[in-house]
């Protein structure tokens, strides 16, 4: 099935070190979008970078430093978006949120099974 | 040397163990033909075969085997095969020579092929799309990860550039919490190709991403294009009269950088 709709997407930079309730930032940021209903999230880790607070951030992974440079990238409806970018404000203690309007086109194998029924 | 159109293509049959002068016929024949000038010859070795004397010759038959068919191909023109026909019946001995007519589509090239026309991308710049395509790792097209069937139908399509983002952790249109795991246990993590070129090219390109993308996420935003170089460019730096200039060196460093537009 495809649809095809304009959506919102969020590129939200931290480092991995971060914390949200003593979990990893971007595993609490993840979990929070899945409960919400968002489209789509996925984490990178960047291998060098800076941010804010202008700390260089390197992942070594022989030294197995926890300090890469993260960025999730999270596609939804506008309206999703909203719900989400409080729970970014309160979550994102050191970080940067930048987001852009895009068009998206969704594949999926399910729906006609589910929907198609009466 | 040889120009693309009609030519002749000269087949010689022989065996392994024929001699001309002590030494093996297609090596004195291979020999008279570089020092003639011919574009360029092969000798092929058969496995088995029978000639004019209706022995066969196999290479299973241990005591046989130094007779192997062999047989010499080259491809010049006209005036040239007939002037060294010939020598090359002599030189042949019992052996057939075969000549057919045939036709060079791309003659070939004594050094560097010449320098490669640009592809159609190279010109782009200023506003331009990109393309994000979320997808799982485990996703096959005909056998093969999806992401990297994607990027060979990129590629053929001359698309100007994609770059395989793995995500270390991520869901997507499956609802399936993507974990990387550690080292060395088979992946299922989340990817996504991030893919530029002008929208043209990327909506002539999605037919292909509706019949390869089972299950997944296109995102297209507007970008600007600062800079594209391509590293075809350095064909004409050093090379053939030994200078380099400065300009093609620094243009030769693969570059593409882009600037999303924020609205």
């Amino acid at each position: 099935m495809k649809e095809e709709f304009s959506a919102r997407m969020l590129r939200v930079h931290f480092g991995e070190g971060d914390r949200w309730l003593g979990k990893p930032l971007h595993e609490a940021i993840l979990a929070k979008c899945k409960q919400l209903g968002i489209e789509e999230a996925i984490v990178f880790r960047g291998i060098e970078g800076y941010g804010s607070g202008s700390r260089i951030r390197h992942a070594n992974r022989w030294a197995l430093s926890k300090d890469a440079p993260i960025q999730m990238s999270i596609v939804d409806t506008e309206v999703q978006i909203a719900r989400l970018l409080p729970h970014l404000d309160a979550m994102v203690e050191e970080g940067l949120v930048a987001t852009s309007a895009v068009e998206v086109i969704r594949y999926s194998r399910t729906p006609a099974v589910e929907t198609g029924k009466p | 040397m040889l120009q693309a159109g009609k030519a002749i293509k000269v087949s010689i049959y022989l065996s392994d163990g024929a001699t001309h002068h002590g030494v093996p016929v297609y090596s004195s024949i291979l020999d008279f033909l570089y020092f003639r000038g011919v574009a360029g010859a092969t000798v092929l070795k058969g496995i088995a075969g029978f000639g004019a004397d209706h022995h066969m010759h196999s290479s299973s038959f241990v005591e046989i085997s130094d007779r192997l068919p062999v047989k010499i191909e080259f491809i010049e023109t006209r005036e040239k095969v007939e002037a060294i026909l010939g020598k090359l019946e002599e030189m042949a001995g019992t052996g057939l020579i075969e000549m057919q007519e045939t036709t060079v589509a791309k003659p070939a090239q004594i050094s560097k092929p010449k320098k490669p026309v640009p592809p159609a991308h190279l010109k782009i710049e200023g506003k331009a799309q990109m393309m994000r395509i979320f997808l799982s790792e485990e996703d096959r097209w005909n056998g093969k990860p999806l992401h990297e069937a994607l990027v060979e139908a990129l590629r053929a399509n001359d698309i100007a550039g994609v770059t395989v983002y793995r995500g270390i952790l991520g869901y997507g249109a499956h609802r399936r919490i993507h974990k990387d795991k550690p080292l060395f246990s088979a992946h299922h993590g989340s990817i996504m190709l991030s893919v530029i070129d002008t929208e043209e090219k990327l909506r002539s390109f999605l037919p292909l991403v509706d019949r390869m993308v089972q299950e997944g996420l296109v995102v297209f935003s507007g970008v600007d294009i600062v800079k594209y170089a391509y590293r075809a460019l350095q064909a004409d730096s050093p090379g053939i009269d030994g200078k380099s200039s400065p300009a093609s060196e620094r243009a030769s460093q693969p570059a593409s950088e882009a600037s999303e537009v924020q609205p």
